[in-house]
């Protein structure tokens, strides 16, 4: 008990050091001054409105740029396959840009591939090696990423949405 | 809500990807900013504070040579930093809890997940402005500069208990995705 009661002790006057070696720096508060509050320019709801509207009229440019994610992602596959004494590069490769298809989707409506780029990203993220099962399902989660975009499945992608990902879940769930 | 005018505000957007950084500049100007400055990387971006003075940074985590963690470090404690106390909002896939408390360790103000949306940018930089924090500066081990990570002032504080709380994040649960419900709570323990 003595020994507890000496150890809180130290570990307080540890704490109380800690706490006396610390300086606190109180900045001036610029901000509040230059940005003022109200009146027209100011960011009421219609303006965030406005705002997620510029997002959504940007969905046609999104199409276009994850074409340029799937060349990266085929490309990154196809050496993957190709080079084995090199694959943790590729599957390096493949969860940076499965990663960026996973952070942009969901802005524009196309919640599935958020959600199927985030599993991917969780598939790949430790291996540091890849057998023929793995890449194979490496290439179903990309094959179900252009079909989301092929068909243009918007939101959660409704029946066809769920049952796709629960195949990507049953695959990927063999595996572990 | 408060509405607040964003106009004369200097933003400065680092990623790698050209299309977030004009998604994000795209948001920002439909808020009403002018003034966006991009750079696709840490060093890049460190180049351009040396002549913009910018009012809040907008940072991705990973990018090369310099990602968005070391940049903040940098902008931090770098002898030559031209703004160390500069708000930074840490943009990222990464909502694991361990990442946030490394990104929060590295002297970020806000973090906001991806994939964003206008009310989510918003919220952060209606935070940094609301809620303007002190800086720390702690010598020893554990060495910190950065703005305080405790935002609600705590008089029994003792530093011991938050070491405490943050090992047991590298432990069971550190790479637990979190939402940014949680991700807020974190950052305003």
């Amino acid at each position: 008990m003595a020994e507890d009661e000496e150890q809180e002790n130290r570990e307080n006057q540890e704490g109380q050091e800690e706490a006396q070696e610390s300086t606190i720096i109180r900045t001036p508060d610029t901000l509040k001054s230059k940005v003022g509050t109200g009146g027209p320019g100011a960011v009421d709801l219609e303006t965030l409105a406005r705002a997620e509207a510029v997002i959504a009229s940007l969905s046609d440019d999104y199409l276009k740029w994850v074409e340029e994610d799937f060349k990266k992602l085929d490309d990154a596959l196809a050496k993957l396959i190709a080079e084995k004494d090199n694959r943790k590069e590729h599957l390096d490769r493949i969860f940076q840009i499965s990663h960026d298809v996973k952070g942009q989707g969901g802005s524009f409506g196309y919640d599935m591939m958020t959600i199927i780029g985030n599993q991917l990203c969780r598939f790949v993220e430790d291996m540091e090696d890849a057998d023929d099962a793995e890449i194979e399902a490496v290439t179903l989660h990309i094959d179900a990423l252009k079909m989301v975009i092929a068909k243009r499945m918007e939101g959660d992608g409704g029946a066809e949405g769920e049952s796709l990902f629960s195949g990507l879940e049953k695959v990927v769930a063999k595996l572990k | 809500m408060t509405d607040y005018n964003l106009e004369r505000l200097n933003f400065l957007m680092v990623d790698d990807n050209k299309h977030m950084r004009g998604l994000v500049k795209t948001i920002l100007n439909a808020l009403g900013v002018r003034n966006v400055i991009e750079a696709s990387d840490g060093a890049d971006a460190f180049k351009e504070l040396r002549h913009f003075p910018a009012d809040i940074i907008i940072v991705d985590w990973n990018m090369d040579p310099l990602d968005g963690l070391d940049f903040t470090r940098m902008v931090r404690t770098a002898a030559d930093s031209p703004n160390p106390f500069v708000p930074i909002i840490m943009l990222t896939g990464h909502t694991e809890m361990n990442r946030v408390v490394e990104a929060r360790d590295a002297g970020v103000h806000e973090f906001l997940a991806k994939p964003i949306s206008a009310k989510g940018l918003y919220s952060r930089i209606r935070s940094i402005i609301e809620r303007p924090r002190p800086f720390i500066r702690t010598k020893g081990f554990n060495s910190y500069f950065g703005p305080d990570r405790r935002r609600q002032q705590m008089p029994n504080f003792m530093g011991k208990e938050r070491r405490k709380q943050e090992t047991d994040y590298e432990g069971e649960g550190g790479a637990a995705e979190l939402s940014q419900d949680e991700v807020e709570a974190l950052l305003n323990d």
